[in-house]
């Protein structure tokens, strides 16, 4: 058979079988890891056809000593946490099994509903970080991006072929606007985008009760205060459902389009023209100035495209999962994004299994805490020491190459 | 010899059965609001109520505690599937996600604590709430007789006539207890200033500390609260500055026994419980709202524990009759500013 | 409409500024000292949260409030080491560390809380704070207004406002004030003078650590009995904005301190009242709008030092 032939043959199969495979492990039909591991046989036979086996050995190991560290530094925090468990008197066996069943079995609907906003805010803080920029306010922008779907989601009146992507769209416009101003004055006066995206992310959460009671949410009204009424049923994601019987009820799609953004924001970041400005306005901006680069310009792109996809994160919570808005739900999207984003050292697809991560020990956690009585907040101990080994890790070796290179210079 | 038999055959059978009813004791669990145990009133009013069944023997306890909004339907759901009988969820925050948890669980009992549904209940969901306005309504009796009549009669209040409530967040409970409590006070001094401040959380102590000193800057010498763990901040205030507090929910006297001179009680301790007792005797019916008030044994206030000698006959006797007027319909107490003719 | 003014605007509102004001004065003095030899220090909320976890922790183990501050201090000071070996050392992001300070500090607390007590929300009760320490400075204690509001006060709030007089004097005419300024504006100088950047940037960093032991301290041993999860509330990045308002000044960060907690106490009052039936919130979101028009520029001469978030590595190259 002609080898291209073979290799689209090849690349169609893989493809033909880790869309499913994806689509039902994600549901927790976990048989679908099956389809998964026989897509990834598929690009092995792919790539060694095209490239053959020296090559691919040598890609090989170069993806596992890239996937070593992060699981070097996962298994120490562990290591770590086990630790302080057991001077505090609880058996970290027991804890550390109801963890992972909980967050990888038993809940794992749990662990991809936790998932789903964080995959969204860590690429909006990548983008960010590729662009030299800290975006530390995303929660800010998750909240414009909840606002504005709870208020379309309660307003139209169009079948959902028409409302969903309307909403996404004025969501990812309004988290955009929400970044005019911090990076108006980044490019204008310098002022430093932490200070002013936080305190836009304040600001925002400190007046959303306002938009609650208007719509719903006022006590003196209403047997559900604190939250607005629910959004129609036309404005809601659907669920999983309603294809696989099986899952959760709660499992929504919009799990399936944070990867397909993920994969868009990779595509934008390495294969375009924008893309390639923004890295190298975050690497070097004087050298980016010299190229032609107009710095003001990208960073004004970053901030506002930043600011789009977080909103877009507070959007599929909304038509997603909750369907309405909450006061006083701070459940810390920007932050854990950040986190993420740090962890998966603001590659966009690591960002996907970083998040599932992050999701899966929040899940876990609850689970753990409920079953063996071990308090949940051991989770978080835990995810802190991940991410300071990770990059106490990785900034070491950084720093040991850069001196060992300096020593030799000399 | 055959009557040995007999007796250890019977002994045996009496042994056997013990030990099934042992094994058969229900599980009964309870998940908290984002506030946790420790607020000092409601979160443990609840607790308090499991605890007694348990130390009863009427079932085995289990409490999980939120963190955030988000762990309501995990918790509820999951309680159930671990084989609690009877969940309770607490507050009026989950009030959504407890109908979701029941109806994806026919066979556990939900409770609902500040929870009134409407529409069709689910057989299996029972929504708990209370007729706080009358407990707001003795409360303001004694605030009422105490900052004006008997304002000699501690160096802690001054006489000025003005009395506030430091409230969490907006929410009908609150509402009530603070109608009450406005109502019962102009029922026996017309003239008393009543104020109060939203903090808007029930979670932030300094704040509510914050909000009672700018009352009492006002010349407030009895602050309500009714904030939770916020309303701690209230006790921190009264003991500061040396002015009466009203606890709610449950009796504060301990927290700050000093200077609280009374509670509003709100039962959520004996309701949990009776709710227990329903269902160790087979009693427990779902699908309905049970509203909890001084008919049921419920409301109170709590005793005046040291002050017990500077509340003079006068105004217990006052709060004697206006339960009984209560309990007789004779008095209808207020259960909105609205009602009361106060715009918000 | 004058009745409710004059029960609003009372010199208790001045009293009342001066207390709301207190934990983040202490820790914008901190973070401008911090920022002053050159770290970005975003974690302020986090070491804060440690101190008040701290204090309420040994003051309730040893019924002391003053054994209690003293472990509010200590806890503050080891928390924020590990953000300078973090920052300085490991020569991680400044912005990223503070992150990870941050999201370990809720996690610690909230971990041992339920470790210790038992209970998730509040830690046991102190007997003793230090709100028993209260004290009026002789004559001045009696003055009109600013009497009570200044010089009739707890133990912390005298110390913050010593550390603002006591910071102006040290940055205006000490040589390690000079040291801090030099450090943070021109590094590479700083080293060709034989000078340590990393040594003065830990000092910098502790420096914040114990302010802001002694800010989340105040929050738990003496504006209250017991620590609450969670109570710092996001003093900690308001007194990041404060010090960048305030110019990365002393009297700066004072008055912005000052400002955000008059903005606060005013609200309260405000709304018992019943004088402005508006939505509390619209109160509750000044500091923040004053704080971007800071940022901006809008207040003059708001300049942050040269080399604040960058990182120093002896090869001489900057970032």
């Amino acid at each position: 058979m002609k080898k291209p032939v073979l290799q689209a043959g090849l690349l169609t199969a893989a493809l033909l079988m880790a869309l499913p495979g994806v689509v039902l492990y994600l549901a927790s039909y976990f048989w679908g890891a099956w389809l998964l591991l026989g897509a990834l046989c598929m690009l092995t036979a792919e790539r060694l056809l095209t490239r053959g086996p020296a090559e691919v050995g040598v890609q090989a190991r170069a993806l596992l000593a890239k996937a070593a560290m992060p699981v070097e530094g996962i298994c120490l925090a562990l290591l770590i946490g086990a630790a302080i468990m057991a001077v505090t008197g609880h058996d970290p066996i027991s804890s550390y099994g109801a963890l992972f069943y909980g967050g990888l079995v038993k809940n794992w609907d749990v662990s991809v509903l936790n998932a789903t906003p964080l995959i969204f805010t860590a690429l909006a803080v990548a983008v960010a970080f590729h662009g030299g920029l800290f975006n530390i306010g995303a929660e800010g922008q998750y909240y414009v991006g909840v606002i504005v779907a709870t208020w379309l989601g309660l307003m139209l009146r169009l079948p959902p072929i028409l409302s969903l992507p309307l909403i996404f769209l004025a969501g990812a416009l309004a988290g955009a606007l929400a970044n005019v101003i911090p990076a108006w004055l980044k490019v204008r006066t310098g002022a430093h985008e932490v200070v002013t995206t936080m305190m836009f992310a304040y600001a925002v959460a400190t007046l959303s009760p306002i938009f609650i009671r208007a719509h719903g949410g006022d006590p003196s009204m209403t047997d559900h205060p604190g939250a607005t009424d629910t959004i129609l049923q036309q404005s809601q994601l659907p669920v999983f459902k309603s294809v696989l019987p099986l899952a959760n009820y709660r499992l929504h799609f919009g799990i399936l389009i944070a990867i397909v953004l993920a994969l868009l924001v990779r595509f934008l970041l390495s294969r375009t023209n924008l893309g390639f400005k923004i890295r190298a306005t975050g690497f070097n901006p004087t050298a980016a100035r010299m190229q032609g680069i107009s710095v003001a310009g990208i960073t004004m792109a970053s901030l506002l495209i930043s600011g789009a996809i977080a909103a877009l994160s507070g959007v599929t919570q909304v038509v997603g999962l909750d369907h309405r808005m909450y006061q006083n739900l701070s459940a810390g999207y920007g932050w854990n994004g950040i986190s993420v984003a740090l962890l998966a050292r603001n590659n966009p697809v690591a960002i996907i299994f970083a998040s599932l991560l992050w999701g899966t020990l929040d899940a876990g956690g609850q689970y753990m805490a409920r079953t063996v009585q071990t308090p949940n907040a051991i989770i978080e101990i835990i995810k802190g020491v991940i991410l300071f080994l990770m990059l106490a890790e990785y900034l070491w070796t950084w720093l040991s190459a850069r001196l060992r290179r300096q020593r030799v210079a000399a | 010899m055959k009557r040995a038999l007999v007796l250890a055959i019977a002994i045996a059978v009496v042994l056997t059965m013990s030990v099934e009813a042992q094994s058969a004791k229900p599980l009964v669990a309870m998940t908290t609001d984002t506030n946790g145990l420790g607020d000092g009133s409601f979160n443990d009013g609840v607790y308090a109520g499991l605890k007694r069944a348990e130390a009863e023997g009427l079932c085995t306890v289990k409490v999980v505690e939120a963190h955030a909004m988000t762990d309501y339907v995990p918790n509820l759901s999951g309680l159930a599937e671990d084989g609690a009988k009877l969940v309770f969820g607490v507050g009026a925050l989950m009030i959504e996600q407890i109908q979701e948890a029941a109806k994806g669980h026919p066979n556990t009992y939900f409770a609902g604590i500040d929870h009134y549904y409407g529409g069709e209940i689910p057989p299996n969901l029972i929504g708990i709430s209370y007729r706080e306005q009358e407990a707001g309504y003795l409360a303001g009796i004694v605030a009422g007789y105490m900052t004006s009549k008997y304002s000699k009669n501690s160096p802690l209040l001054n006489g000025k006539n003005v009395i506030g409530a430091v409230l969490g967040m907006d929410i009908p409970p609150v509402e009530r207890y603070l109608a009450g409590y406005i109502a019962g006070a102009k029922s026996v001094n017309p003239t008393v200033d009543v104020r109060y401040i939203v903090t808007g959380t029930f979670a932030d102590r300094a704040k509510g500390k914050e909000a009672s000193i700018a009352l009492i800057d006002q010349g407030a010498d009895i602050v309500m609260q009714i904030a939770g763990l916020t309303g701690m901040g209230v006790l921190d205030a009264a003991r500061e500055r040396h002015v009466f507090a009203i606890g709610a929910d449950v009796d504060q006297n301990a927290a700050a026994p000093e200077y609280v001179l009374t509670s509003a009680l709100k039962g959520t301790t004996i309701s949990a419980y009776k709710a227990i007792k329903a269902l160790s005797d087979g009693t427990l019916k779902g699908g309905q709202n049970i509203v909890y008030g001084l008919a049921e044994d419920a409301i109170d206030i709590a005793p005046f524990h040291q002050f017990d000698k500077i509340v003079p006959a006068e105004v217990k006797d006052a709060v004697a009759k206006a339960k009984r007027d209560i309990i007789s319909g004779k008095i209808k107490v207020p259960v909105s500013l609205a009602e009361l003719g106060i715009k918000k | 409409m004058m009745q409710a003014l004059a029960m609003i605007f009372t010199p208790q509102l001045l009293e009342a500024t001066i207390r709301l004001s207190t934990p983040v004065t202490l820790a914008s003095i901190g973070a401008m000292v911090c920022e002053r030899t050159g770290v970005t220090n975003i974690a302020m909320e986090g070491i804060m949260l440690m101190g008040a976890f701290f204090a309420a922790a040994v003051g309730y183990a040893t019924g002391s409030p003053w054994l209690g501050l003293l472990g509010g201090i200590a806890g503050g000071m080891a928390f924020s080491l590990l953000f300078a070996w973090a920052a300085v050392t490991l020569h991680i992001n400044h912005v990223v560390a503070g992150a990870i300070m941050n999201i370990l500090a809720f996690g610690f607390t909230r971990y041992f809380m339920n470790v210790f007590y038992h209970i998730q929300g509040t830690s046991p009760a102190l007997p003793v704070t230090l709100h028993n320490y209260k004290y009026a400075v002789p004559l001045l204690g009696s003055l009109p207004v600013i009497g009570p509001a200044f010089f009739n006060q707890t133990p912390i709030v005298y110390m913050s406002l010593v550390a603002v007089i006591a910071w102006a004097w040290i940055l205006a005419r000490t040589r390690l004030g000079l040291s801090v300024l030099a450090a943070g504006e021109h590094p590479m100088a700083y080293e060709t003078l034989g000078r340590s950047v990393p040594r003065i940037r830990y000092f910098g960093v502790l420096m914040s650590g114990l302010l802001c032991g002694i800010a989340g301290s105040f929050l738990s041993i003496e504006n209250s009995n017991s620590f609450t999860e969670g109570m710092t509330d996001g003093r900690g990045f308001i007194a990041l904005a404060a010090n960048i308002a305030g110019g990365w000044r002393p009297l700066g960060c004072f008055l912005s301190s000052f400002f955000f907690g008059f903005v606060d106490a005013l609200q309260l009052r405000v709304q018992s009242s019943g004088l402005l039936r508006i939505p509390s919130e619209i109160f509750l979101v000044f500091p923040y709008v004053a704080t971007i028009a800071a940022v901006a520029g809008l207040v003059r001469g708001s300049r942050p030092p040269a080399a604040v978030g960058k990182d120093f590595t002896i090869e001489g190259e900057g970032d």
